[in-house]
């Protein structure tokens, strides 16, 4: 439902601004879904004067107007019927946008326009575009008009819960704003004037389905005239999105979106034998609606009828035999309630959703029928004229007993933790229209209004105070506090199940350790790792340290495992390795990743031979891991580590320093360890890892458009490039390349010996087309002739 | 001409129902309702007969030719469908060899039990904080109400680096560093490494805790047995029973130990509880108030509990582990059952 800041303003002193008034219905449980602001492009529109006006030499529907506004006299073609001489009007200037279009400088029929005189409809404050927007001889001259008019208003789309069809009118709205900001709600005084005549002598009413229409008023009016609403009710009706008709339709939209009860109003001359009957229909009785519909009837539906057929649907529609028109001099107006769930199962079958049918199906109150009845009479008295007969007509077959509710101060307390005077209960609920009956201790005895079925339980009550009070207005109790580290903590979870998905098997060791183990890898002198922390009292000489890497443990307990027949391993640690400086209090504590493979890199299997880990089994685990942090330019260089063979191994390097270290443990090195067999490590300094961590945006990437092509391409080149550096070249080629692979390396018979085979799978893909073969063998050759310019390939 | 008919019918029929392959089906197909077939030569023989008899032979024509058009289509269908099964004959193959296996490793049962008490405290609210091995005498002791002179000091032996630096001989300094920091609430697991200086079939100088801190005001001995109960259940099952007996901490006060019923055994005694019924499970208490005091906590608005949990005795337990040092071998044959 839309609801108009403007329009509220009516019912209560709105003490905020649109903004701010918006957060407050949404903490209201009425959920703003959408803000429109309008009349914000109504700004350049100026109040306007006449001047003169004289006949267009060359057009005889056209006038030369001279206009005064306020600043200045322009010359304006009008064409409008009604435009004359000292009339205040609606000026649009040049460079005014106004809905669609700009206002310009024009020639008409060879006589210049520097403006325009506005219609209502132009203006967008009602449907009229007879002619121009004529406006009060007191209009001051130069205004804004959207301020002398009040044009400007927020609107606001809110989403209305189902268990509150009193919010379904402006006034509901207000109610429970004016019980929010403790103001009072003024409802529309109605003081009506009726004609001698008694209604009874020209309409009768009789109810056959007291179950299903349970309420049904109607009011007569003589002798209205039928035409435009006035502006004041345009604009309110446009503001909420609502076409307007005529006088009369207005009204009874306007009286729905008032008080949330629909009304309809009927054409008396229509209705033979001056007799409404609210009866169920025939089957297959048919029934011609306002939407041009004709619809076939059951006796499951419920129809207001005349002497003969149906004039309406009751609750859903109105029917075409019996709507106002321009010739309309008496009608009826409806006023009624149905049974909610009767309209629901109509309106479901014949698929009809109307604004009335859309209140009645959510069960409103009868008591409110009469009300709108008269505050249409008198809306309709206003802006149509005629006279209102004495009395109305009235079916009300079993008037509801208002219900009492019962409510414990403690219980409050209780389910919201807020501390509440009985005053202060009353006071939120009374701003509902709930009526204190009683009070004792603790407890107080509430009844409630009819528009409010929803209220039946104690516990409803208390959802309306902490609804009032502000579900953001209670205490915290929250007991928790963010000590945990959880970012680290669980990388090292996933840092682990990556290393067991790829087959590796935990061990944990004492985290002591023993120098010699420092010496025996040949560490150099300086190096981090021999700043030990040493015991005073160790258990022995070989856990004299705290280690301060992990690698040694890994090599004996290799060796260990070796020795118990064991070829084929793949072991990791992910602990702490310690160091310590002499000026240091306590130690520097940093997790390391390490672990060992050797061994075959998969278990024997019949399908295929067996293939023994290398550097590049090592490094494969190592790139599934650096994929997880954002580590950009990582660079992997040859390692000069005694304890790694040189030229089979690497140092990682990100920003310029090690992270980390993978390779084959040379020979000479793998013998001091009593190790017998090839044996790689790979080493990551997680601390150093953990700090590239900083933003953790994940975002997705979008699925391409377009299929990929792949195409492959096979070169010989020197050995000295390396791959790196070529893949880098072939990338930077053109924007459509998204992956290169490698997928195969020869050295060999035919090539010379400092040169090598590689072979590529390269993926193009565009965003924005499919890629032709024409285009992808363009980009191919650029690759080639790059390739050639740069590194000297030969294709194969 | 009628029997002449019933004659290529009958012959038509029987070959169509013995072709072998669709090729053969085919050269039928010409030979007996294609262009040149010998139906086709019926037809033309036709205006030799009768005018009368003409439409009735006609039509026997015709219905002869559909028959044969609908025998070939069946036959056609049996020829795939024995093609299609040999396909799938020569496609067979022998489901009883082993599959490919993906070897998935597997993480070291002291990990498997710290990740999954972890777990448990952590949906329970509890947050995970870490700290350093290597400690000063303040946080390990002093903070913890063992001063310099107290007897408790002597209780565990300790690896020294300096004269006040050492290895934690507990996470319990965890609780010291959250409680200096951080006021309460304060609701906190610290697993970790512990040292002392033992060395045995049932004590590793280096061993396993996971220690426990519960400070906000309201907290009570109840809330402390109850979150005991309420882990051993989660951790070892709901027939497990738990007991506490009084005890000395120096940083709890009431101090108890806690005991579960046997695992293996439910309480009938065996050799894994040594006939008692009963495993020791850990230590626990409420938090001394001279402990807040001296970490600036007010002792009168907070009361706290505190308890300590051996990681690797559970993981022992757990898996009936005989031999503490087994953990820490790190033999593959070991590790690959977890």
């Amino acid at each position: 439902m839309i609801i108009s800041y403007n329009w509220l303003k009516e019912y209560l002193d709105i003490d905020v601004d649109p903004q701010e008034l918006k957060d407050i219905l949404t903490y209201a449980g009425i959920e703003v879904e959408a803000v429109d602001n309008i009349g914000k492009n109504l700004d350049q529109i100026k109040v306007g004067l006449i001047k003169d006006k004289i006949k267009h030499p060359n057009a005889d529907k056209l006038s030369i107007c001279h206009v005064d506004t306020g600043q200045e006299t322009v010359q304006v073609i009008c064409g409008a019927p009604n435009c004359a001489t000292d009339q205040k009007i609606a000026f649009a200037g040049i460079g005014t946008k106004l809905q669609d279009m700009k206002i310009k400088k024009v020639k008409l029929r060879g006589v210049e326009s520097f403006g325009m005189i506005c219609s209502e409809k132009e203006l967008g404050i009602s449907e009229n575009h007879d002619g121009i927007l004529e406006l009060p001889e007191d209009a001051p001259v130069g205004e804004n008009l959207s301020s002398y008019l009040k044009l400007k208003d927020t609107c606001y789309d809110v989403e209305i819960t189902p268990n509150r069809p009193d919010l379904l009118g402006m006034i509901g709205v207000a109610r429970d704003l004016a019980a929010i900001r403790n103001k009072k709600i003024i409802l529309p005084k109605i003081e009506l004037s009726t004609s001698k005549d008694k209604i009874q002598n020209f309409l009768t009413l009789e109810n056959f389905a007291p179950k299903k229409c349970t309420r049904y008023t109607a009011r007569l009016i003589k002798n209205v005239t039928i035409k435009d609403s006035p502006i004041w009710l345009q604009k309110r009706l446009l503001a909420v999105g609502l076409h307007p008709i005529n006088n009369v339709v207005d009204v009874t939209n306007f009286v729905m979106l008032e008080f949330g009860h629909p009304l309809h109003a009927f054409d008396l001359a229509n209705i033979q034998d001056k007799k409404i009957v609210v009866r169920m229909a025939k089957e297959n009785e048919k029934f011609p609606a306002l939407d041009d519909e004709t619809y076939s009837l059951t006796t499951e539906d419920l129809v207001i009828a005349d002497a003969e057929r149906p004039i309406a649907l009751a609750g859903i529609i109105g029917g075409k035999n019996s709507l106002i028109t321009k010739e309309t001099k008496d009608i009826v107006i409806e006023a009624a309630n149905f049974l909610y769930s009767n309209i629901r199962k109509t309106g479901n079958r014949l698929k009809i959703s109307t604004d009335s049918s859309y209140r009645f199906e959510r069960d409103i109150a009868d008591d409110t029928a009469d009300i709108v009845s008269r505050r249409a009479a008198q809306l309709i008295l206003k802006t149509a004229g005629g006279e209102l007969l004495e009395g109305k007509l009235d079916s009300y077959p079993a008037p509801q007993t208002p219900k009492k509710v019962k409510l414990r101060q403690s219980r409050i307390k209780k389910v919201l933790t807020i501390d509440l005077s009985q005053r202060q209960i009353a006071a939120y609920l009374e701003g509902l229209g709930l009526k204190l009956i009683s009070q004792k201790d603790d407890e107080q005895i509430f009844q409630i209004p009819s528009f409010r079925k929803d209220l039946t339980r104690e516990i409803d009550l208390i959802e309306e105070i902490i609804r009032l009070f502000g579900y953001n207005n209670v205490d915290t109790h929250l007991r928790s506090q963010k000590i945990m580290d959880r970012k680290r903590f669980y990388l090292r979870r996933k840092l682990k199940r990556i290393m067991v998905e790829n087959g590796f098997s935990e061990i944990r060791n004492w985290s002591f350790g023993d120098p010699a183990d420092l010496q025996k890898m040949e560490i150099q002198a300086e190096d981090e790792r021999w700043k030990l922390a040493k015991l005073k009292n160790p258990l022995g000489d070989s856990f004299s340290v705290m280690r301060s890497t992990l690698i040694p443990d890994l090599l004996k307990n290799a060796r260990f495992n070796f020795n118990h027949g064991q070829k084929d391993i793949k072991t990791f640690e992910l602990n702490k390795a310690y160091t310590r400086d002499k000026e240091q209090k306590l130690a520097t504590e940093k997790f390391h990743l390490s672990a060992l493979l050797s061994g075959n890199s998969r278990p024997i299997y019949w399908k295929e031979t067996n293939q023994k880990i290398d550097f590049y089994e090592v490094k494969g685990i190592v790139e599934e891991i650096i994929s997880l942090f954002p580590l950009q330019d990582l660079k992997y260089l040859q390692s000069t580590e005694n304890y790694f063979q040189q030229g089979q191994a690497a140092t990682i390097q990100w920003q310029k320093k090690k992270i980390g270290e993978l390779g084959k443990i040379d020979r000479k090195i793998a013998g001091k360890f009593d190790l017998e067999q090839d044996v790689f490590i790979l080493d990551l300094d997680l601390e150093k890892l953990f700090s590239a961590l900083k933003t953790e945006v994940h975002n997705f990437q979008p699925i391409p458009k377009y299929p990929p092509v792949l195409r492959d391409l096979s070169f010989i080149i020197s050995k000295k490039y390396e791959f790196l550096k070529i893949k880098k070249e072939i990338a930077s080629v053109n924007k459509t390349i998204k992956k290169i692979v490698l997928f195969d390396e020869y050295q060999g018979e035919n090539i010379d010996l400092d040169k090598r085979s590689l072979s590529f799978s390269i993926t193009f893909s565009s965003d924005t087309k499919t890629l032709t073969d024409e285009y992808i063998n363009k980009i191919i050759k650029l690759i080639i002739d790059r390739l050639r310019s740069k590194f000297d390939i030969e294709m194969r | 001409m009628q029997a002449e008919l019933d004659k290529v019918y009958q012959k038509a029929r029987s070959e169509i129902e013995q072709a072998k392959n669709i090729p053969e089906l085919l050269n039928l197909k010409s030979k007996y309702i294609g262009k040149k077939s010998l139906l086709n030569k019926l037809m033309k023989q036709i205006s030799s007969l009768p005018k009368e008899e003409r439409p009735e032979f006609g039509k026997k024509l015709n219905i002869a030719k559909n028959k044969i058009q609908e025998l070939i289509t069946i036959r056609e269908n049996q020829i795939q469908e024995i093609q299609y099964k040999n396909e799938l004959k020569s496609e067979a193959i022998d489901v009883t060899m082993p599959g490919r296996k993906r070897k998935i490793g597997n993480l070291h049962p002291i990990t498997l039990v710290m990740q999954e008490i972890e777990d448990i405290f952590i949906s329970m609210g509890f947050d995970v904080v870490e700290g350093p091995d290597i400690e000063d005498e303040f946080h390990n002791f002093d903070a913890l109400n063992t001063p310099p002179d107290h007897p408790a000091r002597n209780l565990s032996d300790t690896f020294y680096l300096d004269n006040d630096i050492l290895l934690r001989t507990q996470t319990s300094t965890v609780q010291i560093r959250t409680m200096e920091k951080y006021q309460p609430p304060i609701k906190i697991i610290s697993p970790g490494s512990c040292y002392r200086n033992e060395n045995d079939a049932t004590h590793s100088p280096m061993f396993h805790q996971v220690e426990a801190l519960v400070v906000d005001e309201g907290i009570n001995f109840v809330d402390l047995r109850d979150i005991l109960n309420d882990f051993v259940k989660k951790m070892f099952g709901d027939r497990i029973q738990t007991r506490f007996r009084p005890h000395f901490f120096p940083f709890t006060e009431p101090s108890a130990e806690m005991d579960i019923s046997c695992v293996k055994c439910f309480g009938k005694g065996c050799n894994l509880c040594k006939g008692t019924g009963w495993l020791e499970m850990g230590g626990a208490g409420m938090v001394d108030p001279n402990v807040f005091e001296m970490l600036k906590i007010d002792p009168e608005k907070y009361t706290g509990y505190a308890f300590g949990l051996g990681i690797d005795r559970i993981a022992m337990v757990k898996y009936n582990i005989p031999d503490m040092r087994m953990l820490f071998e790190n033999d593959i044959r070991f590790l690959k059952q977890f």
